[in-house]
């Protein structure tokens, strides 16, 4: 029983992280079952010995939700109708319950590494079966996707702050090489406490099938620090910035990987070097341009 | 104008809209419904960009700004040809209403956040090669060049407003007027190029086709 709904939490899982980030700075979106939802519920009863979690969104009525597998339409965040029709808030979406379980398996990541285990101990801490790591892909995917997700919307949210900042009038304006290093380093400076394990990560996220949302997350990324950078442009830079940006971005990731120097300095260091680099090289081209005639703005 | 037939339905599709516009009051002055400088204070989008089809209104403002991009370049090539002739004026003129059109979807792909689209470079230089080739044909070749564009245009602007229609009228006001302006404008210069006897060079040049074979 408890075989049958972990292969049936499997072949959700494997749908779901197939879901792509529709709109930037989006949680990437599994697809949903309910059914997988409804079948974790049961194995974590059966198994369970403590008493539940203490959020509220926990509490369940078995009799109500199998028979309506089948009927629910996927909705993000829906609140599951009961029997008599009435909306129930308790339940919580199969999305929320997977984001709460990749958040809890967080901490134990430096211990096992972007894993099942991992994933499984995330899932004993919400008061949920072991078995809740089969809703997820066996390498560990989702839980890295998930990461990268939430260290891009908290990058997000600081360059959200920063901005209103200057505009308030509270702060300076940075010079745009200033913005970038600063940008780069606050987001590179979230993967420090999973360090020793980033290179698995990394390798991972280069996976085949991991490769389009990996992409899609990198790319929004740096297009939310271009974007809060100030960059207005409609041309062809508008991809020149973004490449160099990219590149930047990956390299000073790697140099920080094999870094050893106290708090990160040579890496810091590093990106300082790149940015300038790219700065001169940018306005070199101007120049170049300017001089052969084929820049059109005369 | 066999060649600029054979482009204008690759143009349709991507270069959408050519537009003719009607003399400009003044810049802010064509464009009423934008209020002065709204859409131009960076990063404070979010919450406008809320509740919007993203995917749809993305395409829509690449496509335009592609078209209107390579409309310039047409205009441009033109203008390299025949800037000198007795057509100058009238070309110089639409081209002027071009690059309004231009400015426009720039402020939009700004405020929208949309990226560009990738073929830029090619739109540069396919654009200005149309229009240098078609004028070198005469001012009859480069106005059945700015019909059959301008045609393609029209329709490709239409099922756009139409699109928008069958999303929410309401969310998506100020883009639909914008849009519409550019049709009319389009159309304009459509009727322009059909007034300066486009029609009789095309005719006369199937006639002459026909006569060959």
């Amino acid at each position: 029983m408890a075989a049958a709904a972990a292969g049936s939490l499997r072949r959700a899982g494997w749908r779901l992280w197939r879901g792509r980030a529709g709109l930037r700075c989006q949680l990437y979106a599994p697809q949903q079952g309910f059914r997988a939802s409804a079948a974790l519920r049961r194995a974590s009863e059966e198994q369970r010995k403590e008493p539940p979690s203490p959020s509220s969104q926990q509490q369940f009525d078995p009799q109500q939700a199998d028979p309506r597998p089948e009927q629910e339409a996927w909705s993000p965040g829906p609140s599951y109708t009961g029997q008599d029709g009435q909306e129930s808030q308790d339940y919580e979406s199969e999305e929320q319950l997977q984001h709460r379980i990749l958040t809890a398996a967080l901490e134990f990541v430096p211990e096992h590494g972007w894993t099942a285990e991992a994933i499984a101990e995330g899932a004993k801490t919400l008061g949920l079966s072991a078995a809740a790591a089969g809703m997820f892909h066996s390498d560990g995917s989702e839980l890295i996707l998930h990461f990268v997700s939430q260290c891009n919307s908290k990058l997000s949210d600081l360059l959200e702050e920063e901005q209103k900042l200057v505009q308030l009038g509270e702060a300076e304006k940075k010079p745009t090489n200033q913005f970038l290093r600063d940008a780069v380093e606050a987001r590179l400076r979230m993967v420090i406490p999973y360090i020793e394990k980033w290179p698995q990560a990394v390798s991972i996220l280069l996976l085949p099938h991991n490769i389009p949302s990996s992409l899609n997350l990198l790319t929004s990324m740096i297009d939310d620090i271009w974007h809060y950078a100030g960059d207005q442009s409609t041309d062809f830079n508008w991809y020149t910035r973004r490449a160099v940006l990219t590149g930047i971005y990956n390299t000073t990731e790697l140099v920080m990987m094999q870094d050893t120097s106290p708090d990160f300095e040579d890496t810091w260091r590093f990106l300082e070097n790149r940015v300038a680099d790219a700065m001169n090289m940018s306005s070199a081209a101007q120049q170049i341009t300017n001089l052969t005639g084929l820049n059109q703005r005369r | 104008m066999a060649a600029a037939g054979a482009l204008a339905p690759a143009l349709r599709c991507s270069l959408g809209r050519h537009r003719a516009l009607s003399r400009a009051a003044g810049r802010r002055g064509r464009w009423p419904f934008l209020a002065e400088g709204a859409s131009l204070r960076p990063c404070s989008t979010r919450a406008a960009l809320d509740g919007i089809n993203k995917a749809v209104v993305d395409r829509i403002i690449r496509v335009d700004h592609a078209g209107e991009y390579g409309a310039n370049r047409i205009y441009a090539g033109q203008m390299a040809v025949l800037g000198r002739s007795a057509a100058g004026p009238l070309i110089q003129q639409m081209w002027n209403q071009e690059k309004d059109h231009l400015r426009k979807f720039n402020e939009l792909m700004i405020a929208y956040r949309v990226r560009p689209t990738v073929l830029l470079p090619f739109w540069n230089v396919a654009g200005f090669i149309l229009g240098a080739g078609s004028s070198l044909l005469g001012k009859k070749g480069a106005m059945a060049c700015t019909v059959a564009v301008e045609e393609s245009i029209s329709d490709h602007y239409n099922n756009q407003i139409r699109t928008l229609m069958e999303e929410d009228p309401e969310k998506y006001k100020e883009l639909m007027q914008i849009i519409k302006q550019c049709r009319d404008d389009e159309l304009e210069h459509h009727d322009i190029g059909l007034e300066h006897d486009a029609e009789r060079f095309v005719f006369s040049c199937f006639c002459s086709l026909c006569a060959q074979k």
